[in-house]
């Protein structure tokens, strides 16, 4: 029994054209006994920045009241909100905190960040439980479902995708992947950050 | 001990099983079916050849793939050979798929407490000219199905089939259905797309890509001409036809 | 192991627990109450490690009095779950965490809406429309599944409570004999004979 896969559950985030779209499946589970189909792994961090947390379901709590703390701490003492990418490094260090008795979550993050010149660059990232970051360019993938989200992701995703592409891309890479996993499921929600808005969708899916 | 005997029980263990990476991937289409697998064999971070094929004809209208231990593998694709050219020799005529497909289950469940270490795919043409596959776990339980993937990336690259073979979670537009079978052309770019894919984010799967088209008889082979590295296998040109195209993949 | 059941309906939440204290193969009691009424309009069936199970049953209870006390209002459900759920989760990465599932059921007088909370010992927190901890949740969800309705009158709820208790009855092994059902709305809390 690993602890990872104690409660199930899956995050995807894609980078598309000026966007980005963060994923996750609902279930919440006590290994193969299914708990609630409404369980959120993804929490808005701030206007432009979303977190997945898949993993210990506790620990999902527990990481999200932390972050919240965290984040109104460096508002208050910056006066500016977070950007992104010094978000990510919040997230490693806290998890770093742990280093030797780790939260059992392997946050993935989404969001937009603000270049000199005003515009936003799409921003994603994962880390382990530990917190060792991972930039990358294109999508990144955690939880029970990653190893099928690679594969589907792989196949499916391409540069410079459209906000509405974009959403068909992540959606259905996390709904076909999350089918072929016991762990995850029982439901997704999307998010599509754009400079001027968020599209949160719920999505239906195969309930077993 | 002095004597040479030993003071506390000892245990020795010889493990005869490997694993030795790699993945297979079978697609039937409506007279035709599509058998691939990549030509890396490894054993734990090590590589032992970059060309190690896992993909065999079997006949003019049967492909076998075999996945899993390859020392295992290889044994069994002679044996179920040694089978089928004992049908023929008694017979005068090649064994049908189904046929094959039941005699590879006898062969797996023979050995059904030492096993071959394999996963099996079987490709080809029925006796009614329709593309078929049929996959097999180690100890022979098995399955016909439109399409399959196994081995090392199959976590990987079945999703990806369930989405774009069978149309999963994906609904038809209004009035519309989706097709049961798709032309050769898209089922080749499938194939690639999904072995390109294992080969980006799994260390076992790479080097080369070997793809066995069995066409049924009287089906042109239009589409498959000028195509890159393409080599005609098939014994007479007026029965089945099975054709093999190989292909390169990153060796990274 | 201690079996418990909660379900929602239209203005109440009803909580069910059953009322046996066994230690091993023996029944030591079998009219133990292992739901505590945390405030008039709060109820918390707990199920566990015995010793662990009612000191944290009282721990919760008195702190969350003492927040009742120190500013006249008590925690509203959301809240009061949300707490229990923390000191449960800090208590896990402690030297000698605390071995107590819980389901929290609550009526919330400012919004006049019913709550359930899901929690177990590892500071697992989830709101549901229905929720059972112990083996009555392999025999009750399926059937909550199919039977449970949001907007069910407490005669109808009860009632499927009832299916629940009857088909534990039935197939386990080691069924109770007896439970106690208590159910909270805008009246407040109050014990129900089946």
């Amino acid at each position: 029994m690993s602890i990872m896969e104690y409660n199930g559950g899956s995050v995807i985030a894609m980078v598309g054209k000026e966007c980005v779209a963060i994923a996750s499946d609902l279930r919440l589970g006590n290994q193969s006994l299914g708990i609630s189909s409404h369980f959120q792994k993804i929490f808005p961090m701030s206007d432009r920045i979303y977190l997945g947390l898949p993993g210990l379901a506790t620990d999902v709590t527990t990481l999200k009241e932390q972050f919240r703390l965290r984040l109104n701490m460096y508002t208050i003492k910056e006066e500016r909100e977070i950007e992104p990418e010094t978000f990510a490094h919040l997230v490693s260090s806290t998890l770093y905190e742990r280093r030797f008795g780790p939260y059992f979550i392997e946050p993935v993050m989404a969001g937009l960040q603000k270049t000199p010149s005003g515009a936003y660059k799409p921003f994603i990232a994962a880390t382990d439980l530990i917190g060792c970051l991972n930039f990358a360019k294109d999508f990144v993938v955690a939880g029970t479902a990653s190893t099928k989200l690679f594969g589907v992701a792989e196949g499916l995703w391409e540069p410079d995708l459209e906000p509405e592409d974009l959403f068909e891309t992540c959606a259905q890479t996390l709904l076909n992947a999350v089918d072929r996993d016991a762990y995850s499921g029982w439901g997704a929600e999307v998010y599509v950050v754009t400079k001027d808005k968020v599209i949160k969708r719920t999505l239906k899916g195969r309930m077993d | 001990m002095p004597d040479g005997s030993f003071s506390h029980p000892q245990q020795r263990q010889f493990n005869p099983y490997t694993e030795n990476g790699g993945t297979i991937l079978a697609i039937a289409g409506a007279d035709f079916t599509v058998i691939a697998g990549d030509t890396r064999q490894s054993e734990g971070y090590s590589i032992q050849t970059r060309y190690a094929p896992k993909v065999f004809r079997l006949t003019d209208r049967a492909v076998l793939a075999v996945n899993g231990f390859a020392a295992d593998g290889n044994m069994f694709v002679k044996k179920v050979k040694q089978r089928l050219e004992w049908y023929r020799h008694a017979h005068a005529k090649d064994m049908p798929l189904r046929a094959i497909a039941r005699l590879i289950q006898t062969m797996l469940y023979a050995q059904r407490f030492f096993p071959y270490y394999v996963y099996n795919i079987l490709g080809g043409i029925e006796e009614d000219g329709s593309g078929a596959v049929y996959s097999f776990d180690p100890v022979g339980s098995y399955e016909r199905e439109a399409c399959r993937a196994a081995g090392a990336a199959s976590s990987l690259v079945q999703p990806f089939l369930d989405n774009q073979i069978y149309f999963k979670n994906q609904t038809a537009a209004p009035g519309t259905s989706h097709p049961t079978h798709l032309p050769l052309p898209d089922v080749l770019s499938i194939v690639i797309d999904s072995f390109t894919s294992a080969t980006e984010r799994h260390i076992e799967v790479g080097d080369g890509l070997e793809m066995y088209i069995v066409l049924a008889k009287g089906r042109s082979a239009q589409s498959l001409e000028g195509m890159r590295g393409l080599q005609e296998l098939s014994t007479r040109p007026d029965g089945d036809r099975v054709f093999v195209i190989r292909k390169e993949l990153k060796k990274d | 192991m201690d079996i418990s059941f909660a379900l929602t309906g239209k203005g109440y939440v009803i909580v069910a627990a059953d009322t046996t204290a066994a230690r091993s193969i023996i029944k030591m009691k079998v009219d133990e109450d292992k739901i505590k009424v945390i405030s008039p309009h709060l109820l918390m069936a707990y199920s566990g490690e015995p010793g662990d199970t009612v000191q944290f049953a009282e721990y919760v209870e008195r702190n969350l009095r003492l927040y009742q006390i120190r500013n006249t209002h008590p925690l509203r459900p959301s809240s009061a779950a949300s707490w229990i759920r923390g000191a449960l989760a800090s208590s896990l990465r402690s030297r000698k965490p605390y071995s107590v599932n819980l389901l929290v059921g609550g009526y919330d007088t400012s919004t006049y809406t019913p709550h359930l909370y899901w929690i177990d010992y590892l500071g697992t927190m989830t709101s549901v429309p229905f929720a059972a901890h112990g083996y009555g949740s392999y025999f009750a969800l399926s059937l909550l599944d199919r039977y449970h309705d949001p907007e069910a009158s407490l005669e109808e709820g009860l009632a499927t409570l009832r299916r629940c208790l009857d088909e534990v009855a039935k197939r386990l092994v080691v069924s109770p004999e007896k439970y106690k059902v208590r159910v909270v709305d805008k009246d407040g809390v109050r014990e129900i004979e089946l």
